[in-house]
């Protein structure tokens, strides 16, 4: 985690992305803590609140958004593994991808942390 | 070797490291209301390291504070007694037992977890609005009662771990299989002898049953957030393994995707900071 930041337009701020420092509105009141995720019902409500632009972190393991989609599909492949080895215990996932779970399996808890998981990992290298 | 039972623990319980006065006698007044904090913040105070400890971690954004606080009364006006004792609490146990007892035991990984842990449980208890305070100190100690059984038996944890690495399983099944019992009852032992509130024993008793009868909301946090924990994969152990989620538990927190992406980026943030304040 680098401390570099970044200023953004509310614009060009995404769901995912990570506020460094804390957010306060017109009257100095605390509206969101440092570390906060910005999620899209959050990043809705801003301009009620007179915010116009915020400082987002910026991640020293990133490099420019556009120059990062030929690597996402390496990277999606290894992190489905290192999960599937994490959950080796409530595995869902054959080696391939393809899944041979029963609907209970897959519905369990495990498996739905699994899923959770693997949309966190891949929607965080999406939003950098 | 003969399996160990609890009497075989409780009875080497004196010769493990205590904790401060100051922060037994916090830990028994966790239920009480009618403390009287002034004096208890100027016993604390005697003790630097202690302090400095405490401070740097009221002072970290996980709390955001607006201001600095320099002193232990200060971090108690402003956190809140509660608060306060946690943080206390958290800065004593972590330096309590001495590192490197046992080969093959990775003191840090095990206190990244904890911390890690701690952290994560403080986040979901916050989302449930559960007291975040119970939940933080329940998710550090959750595990403590493997720093017991290392303490007490360094070479036959030192099997334990072997016969893990041999069969690929979770941690408490080569306890059990190696001692014939596992750091649930040593921690449990643990907490009774340090006047860990009900509240708590229970949290530590039931993290890896947390649908039993009785067990109560804090094992369903802490365990949980143990299995959060282990899929974030912050110890970064290449054998790491998430334990198998209790349905019932998951179902109890009531949480959906987004609260829970969310509970998974705060741990990662707080976690960092917690972890440079606990560990150095």
């Amino acid at each position: 985690m680098s401390s570099a930041y970044r200023h953004l337009a509310l614009a060009d701020v995404r769901p995912g992305m990570v506020l460094s420092d804390v957010l306060l509105d017109r009257q100095g009141q605390v509206l969101l803590p440092q570390g906060a995720v910005l999620t899209a019902p959050i990043i809705a409500l801003l301009p009620r609140h007179g915010i116009e632009a915020l400082p987002v972190l910026r991640h020293a393991d990133s490099g420019d958004s556009s120059a990062d989609n030929d690597e996402a599909a390496p990277n999606c492949a290894m992190l489905q593994q290192r999960l599937a080895h994490l959950f080796r215990r409530n595995c869902i996932r054959n080696r391939d991808g393809s899944s041979d779970a029963t609907d209970d399996l897959a519905d369990s808890a495990s498996a739905t942390l699994q899923r959770y998981m693997a949309d966190y990992r891949l929607g965080r290298e999406r939003a950098e | 070797m003969m399996p160990l039972s609890l009497d075989d623990i409780v009875g080497r319980l004196q010769d493990l490291p205590s904790l401060p006065a100051v922060v037994m006698e916090l830990l028994s007044s966790i239920d009480q209301e009618n403390v009287d904090i002034s004096v208890l913040a100027r016993k604390v105070s005697h003790d630097q390291a202690l302090t400095a400890k405490t401070l740097r971690l009221a002072n970290s954004s996980t709390y955001g504070l607006q201001v600095k606080v320099t002193t232990i009364q200060q971090a108690i006006a402003f956190l809140g007694f509660q608060t306060s004792r946690n943080l206390i609490t958290a800065a004593a146990v972590t330096g309590c037992f001495s590192p490197g007892q046992c080969a093959g035991f990775d003191d840090k990984a095990f206190w990244r977890h904890s911390i890690a842990t701690a952290a994560c449980a403080r986040v979901l208890a916050r989302h449930v609005r559960f007291n975040q305070d119970y939940a933080f100190t329940a998710g550090l100690m959750h595990d403590i009662g493997r720093l017991v059984l290392v303490s007490i038996y360094p070479q036959r944890y030192a099997d334990v771990i072997a016969w893990r690495t041999a069969h690929d399983g979770e941690l408490i099944e080569a306890e059990r299989a190696v001692l014939g019992l596992d750091h649930v009852t040593a921690g449990i032992a643990l907490a009774e002898r340090w006047n860990f509130s009900e509240t708590m024993r229970l949290g530590i008793a039931w993290h890896h049953e947390p649908e039993r009868a009785g067990a109560g909301f804090l094992a369903t946090i802490v365990h949980v957030a143990n299995a959060i924990v282990h899929a974030l994969d912050i110890a970064g152990e290449d054998d790491d393994l998430v334990p198998p989620v209790s349905t019932v538990a998951w179902r109890a927190l009531g949480l959906d995707e987004e609260a829970y992406l969310h509970v998974f980026r705060e741990t990662e943030v707080q976690f960092d900071e917690i972890v440079a304040v606990l560990m150095h």
